[in-house]
């Protein structure tokens, strides 16, 4: 008389979708715990140390790929923020850069916002902050959460992996005893991952040259990353060595390709499938952006079945540029007198931006510079 | 009391009695009660005893680092710091009862600051997650009335300042030197490396970067402005890089604004006084590099006919190499090297004379009879980029074929 009571058909027909569910639901757990092993099981847990913190970009289940310039070496770091946004909040803290001064003991003058990036997963910014400006600079991982909320992500116990950058000068001369340290140090201008690849684009205080490195995530093998370098046929046939200021990640029909924008303004693509180690690749010049110009970020998105490259840049305000010839994109060879490629439109009210990631479909959160020298971190619907 | 509501809910065995279902709010009171009655005893003794004379705020500085200051609270009660202890507070719950605030005088609109709580023996202790400013003023707020059950209390809050004596603000930054050091460039120079006597600050350098021609105007955007700018590690020297689209043919920029740099003209290079130093200090004085501007340099570098002037063996005079033209001083330095007869690196000290025409090399022990070889990166620059076996300007096509493969060349030279 105490046994369980006799189920009806329904309700045995709901126990066993429960049990389904549930044994599909820890197969799926099982399975993501899985992907996401494939990830960090290279890493170790402790702290991950930092000589500074430069460009910032997400890879897959919350890992965070920090550009450390002054060690020349890139750092993965599983932030753990893998829980997915809720969307209900939009970032919008204003004057950013006062309160991250404020939180970290200092003021705002002293404070530098290096670069930002959104997890795609949590919707969190991540900012990478220097605080101060001299050599003795300390920097800070700060993350903004979904609901405007800043902390300091503390870096003390964290599975995070590390690697040193192939050909990386060294910090001290071989040979040449007299010489303290070496005065070469190559800035890494932006960093984007792919396909398990890691793509950094790196700039020398020295010698002239544009390198574009392919490091593989996990990262094994990394002393014999591939370093390429990358001329585009400015007009009247020459080859430009400039450096890559920003790229972005985009597919022409079936093929992964990079499109960067140098520092002297041309948009220029090329397929990935040609970044192997050694390489000398002709990209193409899709487009001018004119002149008095600097480019300063880049990102892709998509709207009403189109895509669109949505650019950041010193002088012209945000540029929306329309991809929808790009896979009939004749190379410019040719002296132009003004811009000329791919179209473009100017979000002209969209001024002082100097940094810019996706933060949803319909949403891009960028750092804007305002009157008074303030920062504005805001989330704005996509153009 | 407690003893009552238990037997009420479990039996002599410890299960739960029938009755005490319909009676959840019971259990949940078990639960909670040992921190209800105590914070309902907390707020009647805080706010009898949280005067504010009671406490104290103290700044106390680590004798081994002066920007390492910590906050302490002291005066109160045993009780007080044994339910803080017990308190497990987040941040905000924290910042709530103490906080510390920086540059922001009695506003503090903005957050406080990050730090460390600690619950010591007769205080409590905040210590800053980042060293203290000079010059920049604290504020340490404590309030009483957010003491663990001290809700209802009235006491007000009490504050502390800290200020460390500011930096010296005396400038005494110099730029030390210009390279190149010759007064006629090429129209195709590529860099400039500035180099100053003390450390100095990142952030908007380009500002305070002017190009002149000799009517005074000023050049437009003349360097490729690098948003992390290019410094070294010392952050003594920058690195100056002429816009490749002002200096090559063809390229959208030079068609436009036209070049930077003119064959025949003069131009004064300025760096104005308003560059901060690593201290935050302006520069003592403003630097001026005057110079004329002769034609393009497009010639590759061609090692072959650089003269060797080879010392005496026994001694440690200088090994002389002149170039056919300037060399770029950075690299110059640091790409060139000697080895011995068994291929190993001699260790010595590099110098470039005669505007960076003649390269000098001082061993650091005596040179011995024998062969020795100079080894060259073919990534050494002229004034215009160009390398060894390679122009910085060349065609396309045929550039990037025609590159040497080799990335070091050799010379030899023999030490009698």
């Amino acid at each position: 008389m105490w046994g369980l009571p006799r189920l009806n058909q329904k309700e045995k027909i709901m126990k066993r979708f429960a049990l389904h569910l549930a044994l599909m639901l820890v197969a799926l757990g099982l399975f993501v715990q899985g992907a996401s092993a494939k990830w960090t099981s290279d890493m170790k847990e402790g702290k991950a140390e930092f000589k500074s913190m430069g460009p910032l970009t997400f890879g897959p289940d919350g890992i965070l790929f920090v550009a450390d310039t002054k060690a020349a070496a890139i750092v993965a770091i599983a932030t753990g923020d893998t829980k997915r946004a809720t969307g209900a909040n939009l970032l919008k803290v204003e004057g950013i850069n006062q309160k991250i001064a404020a939180l970290l003991g200092t003021t705002a003058d002293q404070i530098l916002i290096e670069d930002l990036a959104i997890n795609p997963i949590s919707q969190n910014a991540y900012l990478a902050v220097s605080r101060g400006r001299g050599p003795d600079a300390v920097p800070v991982l700060v993350r903004v959460k979904a609901d405007s909320q800043m902390e300091v992500v503390s870096l003390d116990k964290v599975k995070f992996s590390r690697a040193e950058l192939p050909d990386a000068p060294a910090d001290a001369m071989v040979g040449q005893g007299n010489r303290q340290s070496n005065p070469r140090r190559e800035s890494i201008t932006d960093i984007g991952f792919l396909n398990g690849r890691l793509f950094v684009a790196g700039l020398a205080n020295e010698e002239f040259a544009s390198t574009l490195r392919a490091v593989p995530f996990p990262f094994k093998n990394v002393a014999k990353g591939t370093s390429v370098e990358i001329y585009h046929g400015a007009h009247g046939q020459f080859e430009t060595r400039a450096p890559v200021r920003t790229f972005a990640t985009f597919k022409i029909g079936k093929e992964d390709h990079l499109l960067a924008a140098y520092t002297c303004t041309p948009l220029v693509q090329f397929p990935v499938s040609e970044l192997t180690p050694g390489a000398k690749i002709k990209g193409k010049t899709i487009a001018e952006l004119g002149n008095r110009n600097r480019p300063l970020d880049m990102i892709v998105y998509q709207m009403e079945g189109k895509t669109y490259l949505l650019m950041a840049n010193s002088s012209r305000g945000v540029m929306k540029i329309s991809t929808d010839q790009i896979d009939k994109a004749e190379s410019i060879t040719a002296r132009v007198a003004d811009k000329q490629g791919l179209p473009y439109e100017t979000i002209a009210s969209w001024t002082g931006v100097d940094h810019l990631d996706r933060l949803d479909s319909k949403h891009v959160v960028v750092l804007r510079r305002v009157e008074g020298g303030s920062l504005n971190l805001e989330a704005l619907p996509l153009p | 009391m407690m003893t009552r509501i238990f037997k009420r809910m479990f039996n002599a065995k410890g299960q739960r009695v029938n009755g005490s279902r319909r009676q959840p709010w019971l259990f949940l009171f078990v639960l909670l009660c040992p921190f209800v009655p105590l914070s309902l005893c907390v707020e009647k003794a805080q706010s009898g005893a949280a005067s504010q004379n009671q406490f104290s705020i103290r700044w106390t500085p680590d004798p081994t680092d002066a920007g390492r200051v910590a906050v302490e609270v002291s005066g109160l009660s045993d009780a007080a710091l044994k339910r803080l202890r017990q308190a497990n507070w987040k941040p905000p719950q924290w910042q709530r009862l103490l906080s510390v605030y920086a540059g922001q005088g009695s506003d503090q609109s903005l957050p406080p600051m990050l730090g460390a709580y600690r619950v010591r023996s007769g205080s409590l202790r905040f210590e800053p997650q980042f060293p203290l400013e000079p010059g920049v003023a604290y504020r340490a707020v404590f309030r009483p009335d957010q003491l663990p059950g001290a809700s209802g209390s009235k006491a007000a809050p009490i504050t502390a300042d800290f200020q460390l004596p500011p930096r010296n603000t005396t400038p005494t930054t110099v730029v030390s030197h210009i390279y190149p050091s010759a007064s006629l460039l090429p129209e195709n120079l590529l860099k400039f490396y500035v180099h100053f006597s003390a450390p100095m600050s990142r952030g908007r350098i380009y500002d305070h970067i002017h190009l002149r021609d000799e009517a005074g105007q000023e050049i437009e955007l003349p360097f490729l402005e690098i948003d992390e700018e290019l410094w070294d590690p010392a952050m003594t020297r920058l690195t100056l890089i002429i816009d490749p689209g002002r200096i090559k043919r063809g390229v959208l920029p030079l068609e436009e604004i036209g070049p930077a740099l003119e064959t025949g003209k003069s131009y004064t290079l300025v760096i104005a006084r308003e560059c901060r130093d690593g201290a935050g200090n302006p520069l003592k004085e403003n630097y001026q590099k005057v110079f004329k501007v002769g034609p393009p340099d497009r010639e590759p570098l061609d090692h072959t006919r650089w003269q060797i002037q080879s010392p005496k063996a026994g001694g440690r005079d200088a090994l002389a190499v002149t170039f056919t033209k300037p060399m770029d001083h950075a690299l110059a330095r640091r790409v060139i090297s000697v080895t011995n007869e068994s291929g190993e690196i001699v260790e010595g000290k590099v110098e470039l004379e005669d505007q960076e025409r003649r390269w000098v090399f001082v061993p650091d022990s005596p040179w011995r009879r024998g062969q020795y070889k100079l080894v060259i990166q073919t990534t050494i620059e002229d004034l215009a980029g160009n390398n060894i076996g390679k122009p910085f300007e060349v065609d396309l096509f045929e550039g990037v074929q025609r590159r040497l493969a080799s990335p070091t060349v050799k010379l030899s030279f023999e030490i009698l």
